[in-house]
């Protein structure tokens, strides 16, 4: 084939065009340490990096995320802590106040859980790193617990704010404060046995258990003791609906043993001591206590005096020890049981860290995988590229030497 | 006999000389661009007749050829028209797919960044700082996305000048071809049909060549020796030596794009677009029609499309003011533009009814005397046929997410008028942020359960959700209070409430004004809960996590993709159509570098083949020379017997 001789420059110049402008990709490449320069380099692979960054993106956002909700489960979890072991104090108080005291002995004792009793308002208003109160539901900015003439309010609600943990996994990080500190059962959570105002005998009575779920709907009963002649008699009467009305088949004059059982229609408690004639025992479906009512009882009843030869005060005394003693519990349930959900919320956090670290892992290594450059193909390609342009510019530059003329 | 032996070295010097000649053009012309290589055609010249027999006469030149071959030349001029389209639309798609396509540049950053910043605010709801930040990036995602669609009207711009830069050549090289065109048709009158002005030919090929890398030509070659140049479908640009022209104006449907029109004698005529094919211009106009106006119309999809839907959650919240939310984000809205050339001035607009459906097309709406046909403005599929008494309310168009109407003009529409639709077009233009005060934005959720403390059941109310969509139902903030008579029994009061007792379902769940919550437990007879306003819910984030879902929610192509996956399509798609075109237009590259050089093997000029050439024409010189010294002596040598 006959060659012109501007064929010939024209296509050296073309071939060494098309090398260095190849070394320049692969350069380019080695520089950026990215294989896909332009999406056209892989189209698939530039979309589908795309998709990725976000997904690991967001992986690590939502690590982010469980490492705020972890803070502030923790430190909750802190005061939450410092509640219990307030709590545990105060129960021990009630426990110790049961032994025979002096006057001035329960007064201390009112003064020491007065005292808690502030420290529990702190704990129960605390605030966050930003400012924020823990236990007001979703308003951050409003004091929750409010101590006011009615006792102590709750200003908050009941909304939990919330955490993207995971992609499809929403962490409550907060606990409302009315469900920690104010919705407590009183009783034993079911029912709640007490004294009417004014009993006049020795008497107590314990909080009793349900025997018979099915058969214990939240009626309410009256139990009133006569005494005729020394024997003591008990009668009781169903007062759900207000007036009172006979029990089917009638509890009427049954004798009255201290400390015996006394059941009703699927529930039991006991009545203890000796009561008078025309005392009366309410039983009523459990209501909500808050802890701050208990410990404001359990202050009144310290502070109550106790005059000598007077039965009944020294069974309102016992009875309020009592009463205090099985709402602290059922107040320490109530935080315990918070507590627990914190722990199971921070364990699913951890378990979520390890697969998000996991997952951010396989992301990048995709990632990497997809749009990485491969440095040893890379170098081995520049190597291949540069003799090829070597050859390229020694080849033109031999024969472009070749010339008939030189002869002539 | 002597006087002969004279004249056949003087005709023998002759041919030599013009040898050396035509070889000296070739070895000047060896990089001229076009230049055909010449050679002399010699033959012998007439036999004298004695009674001896013939004798030979010399030798003469009868015609200087060039190598020319007609169907190599015309596989050059197609390779050429195909390798600068290809190239032209290369170059440019590869501005697009690399602005698309930046991981640091493109749109991917920005909307992580949004989002992850939107995470943050959920994180911390009431913090001022949080939600400065995701103000921040909002803003960023728009002026990234603004960014992105100026970048691409630049480009469109740019070709606007491309196209008038194009047309301008196709014009220069028309008018010289006509021109050489008649030069060609004198010489060859004055020379006769056997011998050919070479140099004119060879430059008339050339422009003919120039003109194919801009336009995809055909040519006629006419006895006289004129060339005509055919375009598109058969318009005539030159024929003998008149020069017919090309114009870049206004389109009439988008003021903003340029498009070619035919202009000669007869006057001005609109040619399809889609028949300029070939060359640089038509690199443009395809480029323009299957990348930049796509790529628009789907970054503008994208635009609208996260604007109208994180607008419908945004609007579900309410701020920490208590307020509830407005528009976080605007966008551009379709446009529907009647051509200039129509001659009725009804107005049509468009509106979008679901930017889930939204497909990213442009829609031409054209009259035919009875009905407005709707259809697809790239590919001419028909959607959909309305008529005007459809039209003049809103019509809803099945499968594009528009709705259409025509408000009728003054005077009444002619069969052939056309308006151009372009739902997503301004999308990204339009793009902007509609909220700066960080505390205006709706992390909360508007309306919030309450159980009293006093209640005597366990049972737990859920925080309700808004569930009605838009609009909101208006008496979604209202107080309303549940009071339950039995265990599954309840009554409701507030505004907005059902009337009556009603019965708690299955799973607890009730809907009220817009809202639905669900009881759990038992409730007793007397419990009440209440549902309200959600006032003071400085750390309520329900509405901004919901905001936060959106970003792997499939909120576009009819729920199949979510915004990332939009941009992931249309990168995939502007990256396999630059992929394509890198391959073809290198393919393409390497043809006409084939077929030039089998064209150059024949037509172009080999310098070591001219050497040898020259040393031919020398030596036959000297030869011719030496036979007239032997003539010259031979005579002296009877001249000294006469001595």
């Amino acid at each position: 084939m006959r060659i012109s001789t501007s064929t010939f420059y024209n296509e050296s110049v073309t071939s060494m065009n098309q090398v260095q402008s190849n070394i320049a990709q692969t350069t380019q490449q080695l520089a950026t340490g990215r294989k896909i320069l332009s999406p056209a380099d892989d189209p698939a692979g530039a979309a589908r990096a795309s998709e990725l960054t976000q997904a690991d993106t967001a992986n690590t956002q939502f690590g982010a995320n469980r490492i705020a909700a972890t803070n502030t489960l923790s430190l909750a979890d802190g005061v939450l802590q410092s509640v219990t072991n307030l709590i545990l104090d105060v129960k021990d108080v009630s426990t110790a106040a049961a032994s025979s005291l002096s006057a001035a002995d329960r007064k201390a004792m009112a003064a020491d859980v007065q005292g808690r009793m502030q420290q529990l308002m702190g704990l129960a208003n605390s605030q966050d790193g930003t400012g924020n109160y823990l236990f007001s539901g979703a308003q951050g900015n409003t004091q929750p617990f409010v101590a006011t003439v009615a006792g102590v309010v709750y200003q908050g609600d009941d909304v939990q704010h919330k955490v993207q943990a995971a992609a499809s996994r929403q962490i409550p990080v907060t606990d409302s404060g009315a469900d920690i500190f104010m919705r407590i059962r009183n009783g034993n959570g079911t029912f709640n046995a007490a004294p009417a105002g004014g009993n006049t005998g020795d008497s107590t009575v314990s909080q009793g258990v349900v025997t018979n779920v099915a058969s214990y709907t939240g009626q309410s009963y009256q139990l009133t003791f006569a005494v005729a002649a020394g024997v003591t008699t008990y009668s009781i009467t169903d007062t759900t609906a207000g007036a009172p009305v006979a029990l089917a088949p009638p509890v009427t004059n049954v004798p009255y043993v201290s400390g015996q059982a006394i059941s009703v229609n699927g529930i039991q408690f006991e009545v203890k001591g000796a009561p008078a004639n025309g005392d009366v025992f309410n039983v009523a479906p459990s209501t909500n206590q808050s802890i701050f009512d208990t410990l404001n009882k359990l202050v009144a009843t310290l502070n109550t005096p106790i005059p000598s030869g007077s039965p009944m005060a020294n069974a309102n005394y016992r009875q309020g020890l009592s009463d205090a003693f099985n709402a602290l519990d059922q107040g320490l349930n109530s935080v315990l049981g918070t507590r627990a959900t914190m722990g199971a919320r921070l364990r699913e956090l951890d378990a979520l860290n390890v697969s998000g670290d996991e997952m951010g892992l396989q992301y990048k290594s995709t990632l990497s995988r997809i749009q990485d450059t491969d440095y040893s193909k890379a170098i081995s390609e520049l190597t291949q590229q540069q003799m090829v342009l070597t050859a390229a510019q020694k080849s033109f530059s031999q024969v472009s030497k070749m010339s008939l003329f030189d002869y002539l | 006999m002597g006087s002969g032996i004279y004249s056949i070295g003087v005709s023998a010097l002759k041919v030599a000389q013009a040898g050396i000649s035509v070889t000296s053009h070739n070895i000047a012309n060896a990089n001229t661009p076009g230049y055909t290589r010449q050679e002399i055609l010699q033959s012998a010249a007439l036999p004298q007749n004695t009674g001896a027999g013939f004798f030979g006469q010399g030798a003469d030149v009868t015609s200087v050829k060039r190598n020319y071959d007609e169907f190599l030349s015309a596989q050059v001029g197609e390779a050429q028209t195909r390798s600068s389209n290809l190239n032209t639309q290369y170059a440019l798609s590869q501005q697009v797919s690399n602005l698309l396509g930046d991981p640091n540049g493109g749109l991917t950053p920005a909307l992580q960044d949004f989002f992850g910043s939107i995470n943050t605010v959920a994180n911390a709801p009431e913090s001022i700082a949080a939600r400065q930040t995701m103000i921040g990036s909002a803003q960023s995602l728009s002026n990234r996305l603004q960014s992105l669609d100026s970048r691409l009207t630049e480009i469109r711009n740019g070709l606007n000048g491309q196209i008038t830069n194009s047309t301008a050549s196709i014009n220069s090289y028309a008018k010289q071809i006509a021109v050489l065109n008649d030069n060609i048709v004198r010489a060859q009158a004055l020379s006769g049909p056997n011998q050919a002005p070479n140099d004119l030919l060879d430059q008339r090929d050339q422009l003919l060549t120039q003109l194919s890398q801009e336009i995809r030509v055909s040519s006629v070659k006419q006895p006289d020796g004129s060339m005509d140049v055919f375009i598109g479908n058969g318009q005539s640009l030159v024929i003998g030596k008149q020069a017919s022209s090309l114009q870049a104006v206004s389109s009439p449907t988008d003021q903003s794009a340029l498009e070619v029109v035919y202009v000669n004698d007869k006057g001005v005529s609109r040619i399809q677009q889609s028949a300029l094919q070939g060359g640089n211009l038509g690199g443009y106009l395809t480029f323009r029609q299957s990348m930049l106006d796509p790529a628009q119309n789907a970054l503008g999809r994208l635009a609208i499309s996260v604007a109208d839907t994180f607008n419908q959650q945004y609007q579900q919240g309410i701020d920490l003011s208590g307020a509830l939310g407005g528009a976080f984000f605007s966008s551009g809205a379709p446009t529907a533009t009647a051509a200039t050339s129509n001659v009725g001035n009804s107005v049509v607009s468009a509106t979008i009814n679901s930017t889930n459906a939204l497909s990213g097309n442009d829609y031409t709406l054209s009259f035919d005397g009875t009905n407005y046909n709707l259809m697809d403005a790239t590919s001419g599929t028909a959607i959909q046929s309305f008529t005007a008494t459809q039209l003049a309310t809103p019509q809803v168009v099945i499968g594009t997410g528009i709705t259409l109407q025509r408000t009728a003009g003054t005077v009444t529409d002619v069969a052939g008028d056309s308006f151009l639709i372009r739902p997503t077009a301004t999308g990204a233009r339009d793009f902007k942020l509609a909220v700066t005060d960080p505390a205006k934005i709706a992390a909360g959720n508007p309306v919030r359960a309450n159980a009293p403390l006093t209640n005597l059941s366990t049972a737990v109310i859920a925080q309700p959700t808004v569930t009605s969509g838009l609009p909101l139902n208006v008496n979604l903030q209202q107080p309303i209070t549940l009071t339950f008579t039995s265990a599954s029994t309840y009554t409701v009061t507030g505004t907005g409430a059902p009337g009556g007792a009603q019965t708690l379902p299955a799973g607890g769940a009730i809907s009220i004004n817009g809202w639905t919550t669900q009881i759990t437990g038992t409730p007793a007879a007397g419990d009440t809960f209440t549902v309200g306003t959600n006032t003071n819910s400085s750390t309520d984030s329900t509405n901004v996590l919901k905001l936060a879902q959106l970003q792997t929610t499939n909120t576009m192509m009819h729920g199949t993709a979510s915004y990332q996956g939009a941009y992931g399509q249309l990168i995939s798609q502007v990256g396999t159509q630059t992929r394509e075109l890198s391959v073809t237009s290198t393919a393409q590259t390497s043809m006409l570098a084939q077929v030039t050089k089998s064209q150059q093997s024949v037509s172009g000029v080999n310098l070591d083949e001219e050497a040898a050439n020259l040393l031919r024409y020398q030596q036959a010189y000297q030869a011719a020379a030496k036979a007239m010294a032997i003539a010259q002596s031979m005579f002296d040598t009877v001249l000294k017997m006469g001595g």
